[in-house]
């Protein structure tokens, strides 16, 4: 994994976006600003699940009219993340917050996964009006809580400085 | 006298806790951009809503009338979050423009939201033409230019 992350940093075109002055401050702005986007729309659905708020709105509404603006987001914050990561693969190699952010992620994405595959198959019986099970409500609180620390670790990462000793011991990016 | 007042803020105990406690700045930005993404949630999902989007088969009043609190309480959330940072980076944030263009379409938004988008959203539908959608997209460049001049504070001051 090392040797990979030092072969796409010795790229000419990662040193040239490393370099850039306007390339970084560009993408992580973007980065941002699709995060609000993704993260966002997908609290609210969660929140629906839970049954904190849009109690009114049918729960299927929701995956087909905000779904595509939410993976749009998604889509461009992954493109942003991935260009970041791209730019400057050595910092973020030894850094703890960038892989937890990662695992966050798939795990998050895994719940999501399950979701939609076994728990809202049966959105029908429960899409408005009566109480959502409580899977779904469950999945809500754990995708909610899984992409604000998905949000949180990626802030996190600016803290070189504040990683684990645990982790520093491994001496991953040294 | 703006300069002394900021002086004034960067010279308080508190800011010097905050500069010095290896953990307080990490922990209130990460809770200040968990506040964002509330904030985005309850504002876009209205907006896409007045651009005729999104959640169309729901009333834009009650969605409005729904998502109007958790706005507003993000938007605590955000200002509660977002001052210790002023207050111990004062002089950073008084020389960098972006603070400053931050702060003016912060007042420009809010003064939007609370008088004429408030009004349309909460208007009986199909009565104001185009309004809507003008007021949609108006409110979704606001906020998205207070995020990027937030995020350039930090970069680029």
């Amino acid at each position: 994994m090392r040797s990979l992350f030092e072969w796409v940093d010795a790229l000419p075109s990662s040193i040239a976006l490393r370099e850039s002055l306007n390339a970084y401050p560009t993408m992580l702005t973007i980065h941002v600003v699709s995060m609000c986007l993704f993260a966002g729309l997908i609290a609210y659905w969660d929140m629906r699940l839970i049954g904190f708020t849009l109690r009114k709105v049918p729960v299927s509404n929701i995956p087909t009219r905000l779904f595509p603006w939410a993976l749009t987001g998604y889509g461009i914050n992954l493109i942003t993340g991935a260009l970041l990561l791209y730019s400057q693969p050595m910092r973020y190699y030894g850094n703890f917050y960038f892989w937890a952010k990662m695992a966050l992620m798939l795990v998050a994405g895994i719940n999501m996964f399950w979701f939609h595959y076994a728990t809202y198959k049966s959105v029908q019986a429960w899409d408005q009006g009566r109480e959502i099970p409580l899977n779904a409500r469950l999945a809500g609180v754990v995708s909610l809580v899984l992409w604000a620390a998905v949000v949180v670790t990626g802030r996190m990462m600016a803290y070189s400085g504040l990683m684990p000793g645990w982790w520093n011991n491994l001496n991953i990016g040294a | 006298m703006l300069q002394s007042f900021f002086e004034w803020m960067q010279g308080l105990p508190f800011s010097a806790w905050m500069l010095e406690e290896t953990w307080a700045s990490p922990i209130i930005q990460c809770a200040h951009l968990v506040a964002l993404v509330g904030f985005a949630g309850a504002v876009l999902v209205v907006d896409m809503r007045l651009l005729g989007r999104g959640l169309i088969k729901t009333p834009l009043n009650q969605l409005a009338r729904e998502l109007d609190r958790w706005m507003i309480w993000s938007f605590v959330a955000l200002f509660v979050t977002g001052a210790p940072q002023v207050l111990s980076t004062a002089l950073k944030q008084y020389y960098s423009p972006f603070f400053w263009w931050k702060m003016q379409i912060i007042v420009i938004g809010l003064l939007f939201n609370f008088t004429i988008r408030r009004r349309v959203a909460l208007a009986e539908e199909g009565t104001l033409g185009h309004w809507p959608k003008v007021v949609g997209f108006l409110s979704i460049g606001i906020w998205t230019s207070v995020s990027v001049y937030a995020r350039l504070i930090g970069l680029l001051s």
